[in-house]
C-alpha cells in the first residue's frame, strides 16, 4: 500500500517528473529495423513524448521530436535526404544533432536558422531493432545484452498494452502468480476449452528470494520437488532495471521489454532468441515480428496462452493501478523491494550519479544470469514454450518447433554415440 | 488491544454490495495508511513526506510493517506499529 503521492511519483513519467528523469537515462527500442527499411521515416511515442525516427541513405539512424519547430507539422511525414530530416511543410531541414541546416524560404542572409535547434536524441540498430536515447547527453553505451547478440534464431511478438509499464514491471518480481495464474487459472481454462495445460507451471513454490545485483534484481524460487541446488534457485533470472525481464531455460533465451509509451500505455515486446544445443539456425535478413492478440472480437481477454493471462492481469489492473487500496502481504516483498528501488535510483539521478545499469564503457556482449533447467521440466519446456506461450502467433512456429525436437535429437544421438 | 477505529469513507446512502460500496472498497485501509505511514526517518528524523523516501506498507498476520527507505541517510529497514506486547514462556516440565 502506498499514498496517492507516492503512487503517482512512481508512475508519471512525463519529462520533469522524478521517474520521468529517472528513465530518460536508457535506451529503448522504438521501432523494428525492417520498418525502416521499408520506409525511412516513423512516428513514434516514447515516455510521453512523440518522436519521428528516420534512417538516412548512408544507414544512419536518428530521431528528433515529431513537431517541427517552424508552424508545428509533423516530422513523422518528413522528407529523409542525405544528412538528416526535412519537414513537409516548409521544408526546413535537421541534422541528427537537431540543428536546422535549412530554411528555403528564408533570406541567405540571416542567422534565423543557427537560432532554432531541436533536442535531438540518440538512435541506432542492434538485434533487428531501433534503439533511442532522449536523455541528456552524453548518451551511455546502448546495453549489447546476451539475447540481442548471441547466435540463434529470433522472434519478436508484440503489442501495445493501455496501462502503466510499473504494473508490467511488479509483475517481473512476482514469483508466485506462476503456479496461479499459468498453473490453476491455466487447468481451469484449459479444461474448460478443453485442453491440457503445461503441469511445469502449477509446481507450488517453497521458496522465493530476491537479489540487488548490478543490472537490477535476480529473482529465485524453489519449486516443489526441487531444491537450492536446482537452476531456479542456484541462478534464477533477473528483471533487468529499469524495464525488461530476462527469461528462457530449455534453448530459449529471451528478454521481456515493457517501453513506456507514457503514464497509461505500454509496448510489449517478446525478444526471442532460440538457441538449443546442436541447433541448426537458419539467417535471417529480417527479425521476423509478428501482433500478439490480447483481446477478441467480443472485447474479452484471451487467456488460453501464458502472455495473454498476464495481459488479462495487467491491464485489469486499472490503467494505473491504484496502489492506495491494495494490500500486500509477505509473499509480495520482490514488488515491495523493486518500488524502493525505483526510489533509491530516482534519488541517485537527482544527486548527479548515473543510475542502475546504466553503462558507459564500450563493450562487446553483456550476459545475464538466467537458469537453463526451467522449473526442472528438462526439454519440455521449449515445446510447452512454444504451445502454450505468445510464440503461438508466430510466422516461424513450425519451424521453431523443428529446430528443438531436431536438436533435441541431435544431442541424444551425440550422447548415445559417446556411450556406445 | 485493538487498533482505534478508523471511519471508512463510504457514501453516506452507500448500500453494503452496491457499486458505490465497492468503489469505496478497502478505503478505510487506505486512510490507515495515511495516518501511519512514517514521516521522519527513525535514524536521521529527516522528513519523509513529499517523496522524500518511500514507505511501503504490507501485512503479516496481525502486523502491518511499513517497509521504509529514507533519501538522507539511505536507512531502510522495517516499521511495525505495536498493537499488542506478547511474549513466550518455556513450557514448564
Amino acid at each position: 500500500m502506498l499514498t496517492a503521492e507516492m503512487n503517482q511519483q512512481l508512475t508519471q513519467i512525463g519529462h520533469g517528473t522524478p521517474m520521468g528523469t529517472l528513465l530518460r537515462r536508457y535506451w529503448y527500442p522504438v521501432a523494428f529495423t525492417r520498418e525502416l527499411d521499408e520506409f525511412p521515416v516513423r512516428r513514434t511515442r516514447l515516455l510521453g513524448e512523440d518522436f519521428a525516427v528516420f534512417k538516412t541513405p548512408n544507414g544512419r539512424y536518428g530521431i528528433l521530436p515529431e513537431a517541427c519547430p517552424h508552424r508545428k507539422a509533423s516530422l513523422a511525414y518528413g522528407v529523409v535526404e542525405a544528412d538528416g530530416l526535412r519537414c513537409p511543410y516548409h521544408g526546413w531541414m535537421f541534422d541528427h544533432a537537431g540543428r536546422c541546416v535549412d530554411q528555403p524560404a528564408e533570406r541567405d542572409d540571416t542567422n534565423f536558422a543557427e537560432r532554432v535547434r531541436m533536442e535531438a536524441g540518440r538512435a541506432q540498430e542492434l538485434g533487428g531493432l531501433v534503439w533511442a536515447y532522449i536523455g541528456p547527453p552524453p548518451a551511455p553505451e546502448l546495453p549489447r545484452f546476451d539475447v540481442y547478440v548471441m547466435d540463434g534464431v529470433r522472434d519478436i511478438g508484440w503489442c501495445e498494452l493501455p496501462c502503466s509499464w510499473l504494473q508490467i514491471m511488479e509483475n517481473a518480481v512476482d514469483p508466485h502468480h506462476v503456479e496461479w495464474l499459468h498453473g490453476r487459472y491455466f487447468d481451469f481454462v484449459g479444461r474448460h476449452e478443453g485442453f491440457t495445460s503445461p503441469p511445469s507451471f502449477a509446481k507450488k513454490h517453497q521458496k522465493i528470494g530476491f537479489t540487488a545485483f548490478e543490472w537490477g534484481i535476480i529473482k529465485r524460487r524453489v519449486l516443489e520437488g526441487a531444491t537450492e541446488e536446482n537452476d531456479d534457485w542456484k541462478i534464477g533470472h533477473p528483471l533487468v532495471f529499469p524495464y525488461n525481464m530476462r527469461v528462457g531455460g530449455s534453448g530459449i533465451e529471451q528478454m521481456q521489454i515493457r517501453v513506456p509509451i507514457d503514464d497509461t500505455h505500454t509496448r510489449f515486446m517478446l525478444y526471442s532468441t532460440h538457441a538449443p544445443a546442436g541447433g541448426q539456425f537458419w539467417e535471417q535478413p529480417a527479425v521476423p515480428d509478428y501482433r500478439i492478440p490480447w483481446i477478441d472480437d467480443n472485447g474479452r481477454h484471451i487467456v488460453n496462452y501464458v502472455e495473454g493471462q498476464d495481459i488479462m492481469t495487467w491491464v485489469t489492473q486499472g490503467a494505473i493501478a491504484d496502489r492506495t487500496t491494495e494490500h500486500l502481504g509477505r509473499s509480495d516483498i520482490g514488488v515491495t523491494m523493486l518500488r524502493r528501488m525505483f526510489k533509491e535510483q530516482m534519488e541517485m539521478v537527482a544527486d548527479g550519479g548515473d543510475p542502475l545499469g546504466v553503462i558507459r564503457e564500450p563493450h562487446d556482449r553483456i550476459d545475464l544470469p538466467c537458469e537453463r533447467d526451467k522449473f526442472h521440466a528438462g526439454a519440455q519446456f521449449a515445446l510447452d514454450f512454444l504451445a502454450m506461450g505468445s510464440s503461438r502467433y508466430s510466422p516461424q512456429l513450425d519451424a521453431l518447433r523443428k529446430l528443438h525436437i531436431d536438436a533435441a535429437a541431435h544431442v541424444a544421438d551425440g550422447a548415445q554415440a559417446a556411450a556406445s | 488491544m485493538t487498533e482505534p477505529a478508523v471511519q471508512p469513507a463510504v457514501a453516506a446512502d452507500a448500500q453494503p454490495g452496491s457499486a458505490a460500496d465497492a468503489q469505496h472498497d478497502f478505503a478505510a485501509d487506505a486512510q490507515r495508511h495515511r495516518r501511519d505511514a512514517p514521516r521522519h526517518c527513525p535514524r536521521c528524523g529527516a522528513s519523509l513526506l513529499g517523496g522524500a523516501g518511500i514507505s511501503v506498507e504490507f501485512w503479516q498476520g496481525a502486523d502491518r510493517i511499513f517497509h521504509t527507505w529514507c533519501s538522507a541517510c539511505r536507512w531502510t529497514g522495517d516499521i511495525i506499529p505495536t498493537i499488542e506486547m506478547t511474549g513466550h514462556e518455556p513450557e514448564h516440565g
